[in-house]
């Protein structure tokens, strides 16, 4: 749980992050910073703009305003000078390829197997030797604890299955970072462990991960920092420990003392 | 059970009672009904002298009736083949982020849409009055339009293009069946936009295709009797050639009618079939086929059935 700075520049780096849809501006102007090897978990209401936050990290939507940097890359453009280039979509493609996103409702490809699923960017979007992708998906397949799944389809999964193959398809890229869109909020109660545990040992893999999340035990022993979001702004962010037990801004004693 | 056939029927026994299967009387009133309707139908058909079943028996397996439906079945499958891959390029390029690509595509779609197919038939027969000589703007390119559009590559051409405009509509449908999430996992995981169409899109969207794209097929089958108004010798072209020598005009249209149902009535149970295989493990009963439901009917309409239970 340390949060001083072991590295000068961080992973990720938002600086005055703006996205409206429509007249609707969701995110007000958002500066987080994510470190290397950090578990960041963003909490908050619905509507609060985490979510949306989560997916302009990888350009899933495009920002109105303000820089995402990702590495030494701007999410979404060019740098070229002192002039942003907007990318094309094959070159946004491109930069995606070594962040991977687990979403909420898992979106597994519903007529590939397991294993194809596992297999299918590493092979068109890398263009890596088959027979090395197999035994890394496999060895995935087996740290998620679905070995024996490998040639069953998603539907015959349970949820909880499910996203823990989500998951190893997005570690099969070789990701330097992952992005977990409320991963559980889908799953029935008594599934959420099996996905949380997952995730759990990705994090002590060290793992750069951001983490949007309802699952403030999660957050309380996993994540290195909490970042706490409403109205498109985030009003408090601080270690786990302090900020679930002792929030300081009256918004999130409002919020946690709702869903704790 | 052996030789006790009860006018109730029971279906076995639930703890102390016995269960009795529901009658269906109406059942039976249809069938008298439509078998009488039938039988009507029938003795009109065969007193009635006109219908000239002998001269329909005569000119049935008539050559020039059998090269018919070849020309009919290639006509059929070649359009066909043509109306579906421009009608998915055409619905990539209706969905496409690029608005004059967008746009020619819709543009395509309403003049195809919005004209009759037969005035298009008439239209590409008469190109060469259009254009005499075809140079595709190349020069030293010169072919002549007489020459190049015979009668069948005009049929091809106005039945092909006028298909891809109803296929491109069937196939943006089941592109955007398909769940938005999917198109998003695929972008995440870094593939490119034909990569997630051609690896992620169309094959889940098939299965919404295929329905629709076998009526299209029964519906060109018969759509190329058209193509007889440009002198393409297909089922019913032939069957006129025949009735404008000999005069026999019913029996002829009564030979080519009886091989369009012979013909769109095998491709109907194949697309049953296939409809059926495609979709496998989405719904969670499939339909009976028409071979299990016929032998359903005999089995509980067996009178060796009555005593066995078939509830489930």
């Amino acid at each position: 749980m340390t949060t001083e700075v072991t590295e000068p520049k961080p992973l990720v780096r938002a600086e005055g992050v703006r996205k409206s849809f429509g007249n609707n501006e969701v995110l007000k102007g958002i500066d987080l910073d994510v470190r290397r090897g950090e578990v960041v978990c963003i909490i908050g209401a619905s509507g609060s703009g985490k979510s949306t936050f989560l997916r302009c990290v990888n350009h899933l939507e495009k920002i109105d305003g303000g820089l995402l940097r990702v590495e030494d890359r701007v999410v979404g453009y060019r740098l070229k000078g002192h002039k942003l280039h907007e990318q094309s979509h094959n070159e946004i493609c491109a930069d995606r390829s070594d962040i991977g996103m687990v979403f909420q409702h898992f979106n597994l490809f519903p007529h590939m197997t397991v294993l194809e699923n596992l297999m299918e960017a590493p092979l068109r979007v890398l263009k890596q030797r088959k027979d090395e992708v197999r035994g890394r998906a496999l060895g995935l397949l087996e740290k998620v604890g679905l070995a024996e799944k490998a040639q069953a389809y998603p539907r015959h999964l349970s949820g909880g299955q499910q996203q823990r193959v989500a998951i190893a398809r997005a570690l099969c890229m070789e990701p330097k970072l992952m992005l977990f869109d409320e991963p559980t909020s889908a799953l029935d109660p008594e599934l959420v462990g099996e996905v949380l545990r997952v995730m759990k040992d990705l994090a002590r893999t060290g793992m750069t991960m951001i983490v949007v999340t309802h699952e403030m035990g999660f957050a309380r022993d996993v994540a290195d920092r909490v970042v706490f979001m409403h109205g498109g702004r985030v009003l408090e962010e601080g270690p786990a420990e302090a900020v679930i037990n002792h929030p300081q801004n009256e918004r999130t004693r409002a919020f946690l003392s709702a869903v704790l | 059970m052996s030789g006790t056939v009860s006018l109730s029927k029971t279906t076995g026994t639930r703890g102390e009672y016995t269960v009795v299967t529901a009658r269906h009387p109406w059942r039976w009133v249809a069938a008298a009904t439509v078998t009488a309707a039938v039988i009507l139908i029938l003795v009109s058909a065969v007193t009635n002298p006109r219908f000239g079943w002998d001269k329909v028996a005569l000119y049935f397996r008539d050559t020039t009736i059998v090269n018919g439906i070849g020309i009919t079945l290639l006509l059929t499958v070649v359009c066909m083949a043509a109306g579906v891959a421009l009608g998915v390029v055409l619905a990539v390029m209706q969905l496409s982020a690029n608005p004059v690509v967008k746009a020619s595509a819709g543009m395509y779609v309403t003049v195809f849409r919005g004209t009759p197919v037969l005035v298009q038939l008439l239209f590409w027969f008469n190109l060469s009055a259009l254009y005499p000589e075809i140079t595709f703007g190349i020069p030293g390119v010169s072919l002549d339009a007489n020459q190049l559009i015979t009668p069948l590559a005009a049929a091809i051409l106005g039945l092909g293009l006028n298909e891809a405009a109803y296929m491109s509509e069937i196939v943006r449908a089941g592109i955007q069946s398909i769940d938005q999430g999917q198109g998003e996992a695929a972008g995440a995981l870094g593939m490119s936009r034909l990569q997630t169409l051609f690896r992620v899109i169309l094959p889940q969207a098939m299965r919404v295709i295929i329905p629709p794209t076998g009526n299209e097929f029964i519906g060109m089958l018969k759509m190329t009797s058209l193509v007889s108004v440009i002198a393409v010798p297909e089922l019913l072209y032939s069957a006129q050639i025949i009735y404008s020598k000999n005069l026999q005009v019913v029996p002829l249209l009564l030979v080519a009618s009886i091989w369009y149902i012979i013909v769109t009535t095998v491709f109907s149970v194949g697309q049953a079939y296939l409809e059926r295989r495609f979709s496998r493990g989405t719904s969670r009963s499939v339909p009976p086929s028409a071979a299990e439901r016929l032998r359903h009917f005999f089995r509980i309409h067996s009178p060796q059935a009555s005593g066995r239970g078939s509830q489930s």
